[in-house]
């Protein structure tokens, strides 16, 4: 457990510098829901990715290379596509999938996945040729999705962590340690982050923070083949990511869609009424009220908290624990 | 009232997503067994993941097609322009 504690340790305490760090470079972002439109440094990802990183060398040199070392390069790939967009600007959104496919290399590349997914009813499946197939699309999948709900302050953390205490339960439960101790690593980072990232937030983890931990997800859900478990625990997700792409019809930046899917009236969230605006989760949650942005993050973390509820109802319950 | 109102509608939605995703699996399932019974050749391979990409991709378009139901006919219905905390 000691690398969970260094990994929370170290991003709790270089996040400070990160925030500073940002100042310097003029790495910032404007928080567009608060009515003073404050700037804020958005480098907290790199505080995230030394802590975690940290923690999973500490991991690879105590309990072995086969299982940390495909993560950390797969998340260090995913993370440096962010990081790109973080410094420059935005990466054309019909690029940046196939960019996150170089994230599943490290994983297939290295060998550390089954090719045999648990299916409900089914049990254990052969998709040796498919399979593959299915890593490399899933990244550019999870890594979007973690980072399309990165809209409001410490929303994408706290949607994330509930699949992250999701999957750590299941690897107990399972007496997997080594995979347990990734999750935690991942957790012990996010909870760390929390206290800069959430409402006011002192920093935003930026593209780099939220595809470093998407891609982590991603790497946890397959190295640990709880596949159909991640699929349910991270539906908040993937359904927000699926609904923009449906409604805007195609892969676009946000910054190229006219009508956003909420807007904010004196500090108050409020969905937009265009039936032309992207279906988003936000957009949910304010239908029909005003919403203040602190319990909308919330809402999302509750409803994400019930996904991974159900993905370990069914990773006990029909996939035989 | 109305946050926890739409929360609780919201996992619902999920809670049917879910449901309708344990279904498409079923039928999966159902598929895959009566075709393992067949010999196994590469036709018969590929059919199975064609198969479970067509399903896949139901539940994906059926999963759109609710959630877009759901936000104008349950969330929005009678509520638009009444806000609300």
């Amino acid at each position: 457990m000691l690398e969970a504690i260094v990994s929370g340790l170290l991003t709790f305490f270089l996040a400070p510098a990160a925030i500073i760090l940002g100042r310097r470079l003029r790495v910032v972002g404007v928080d567009v829901h608060k009515p003073w439109r404050p700037i804020v440094p958005k480098t907290g990802g790199l505080a995230i990715i030394l802590g975690a990183t940290a923690g999973m060398i500490l991991g690879a040199h105590a309990s072995g290379f086969q299982l940390f070392i495909p993560v950390i390069l797969s998340c260090l790939v995913a993370a440096s596509i962010g990081l790109v967009e973080d410094l420059r600007e935005e990466i054309d959104p019909r690029l940046k999938p196939l960019l996150l496919i170089f994230a599943s290399l490290p994983v297939l590349v290295l060998g550390a996945y089954s090719p045999r997914p648990l299916i409900p009813f089914l049990g254990k499946t052969r998709l040796y040729r498919v399979y593959p197939v299915l890593v490399m699309a899933s990244y550019p999948v999870i890594c979007n999705a973690v980072n399309s709900l990165d809209v409001l302050n410490g929303s994408a953390l706290l949607t994330s962590i509930p699949f992250l205490i999701m999957s750590s339960v299941i690897f107990y439960m399972r007496g997997d340690l080594q995979l347990l101790i990734l999750s935690l690593i991942f957790l012990a980072a996010a909870v760390a982050m929390l206290p800069y990232n959430m409402y006011p937030a002192r920093t935003f983890i930026g593209n780099s923070g939220s595809l470093f931990i998407g891609a982590g997800i991603t790497s946890i859900a397959i190295m640990g083949s709880i596949e159909v478990a991640a699929i349910i625990a991270l539906m908040p997700q993937i359904m927000n990511e699926m609904y923009v792409l449906f409604s805007i019809r195609g892969l676009k930046s946000a910054k190229n869609i006219g009508r956003r899917p909420v807007v904010v009236e004196n500090g108050m969230l409020a969905a937009s009424e265009d039936p032309d605006a992207p279906i988003t989760l936000l957009r949910m949650i304010c239908a029909g009220i005003k919403v203040d942005e602190r319990r909308a993050v919330y809402a999302m973390a509750l409803i994400s908290a019930f996904a991974a509820f159900l993905g370990f109802l069914t990773h006990i319950l029909l996939l035989g624990g | 009232m109305g946050l926890a109102r739409n929360i609780l509608m919201i996992i619902i939605l999920l809670t049917l997503v879910w449901a309708i995703f344990l279904f498409a699996s079923y039928v999966i399932t159902a598929t895959v067994l009566y075709t393992l019974e067949l010999p196994g050749d590469t036709i018969t391979s590929i059919a199975r993941v064609v198969l479970g990409i067509i399903i896949a991709g139901a539940w994906i378009l059926g999963w759109y097609k609710l959630t877009k139901l759901w936000l104008y006919r349950v969330l929005l219905a009678g509520r638009r322009g009444n806000h609300s905390n």
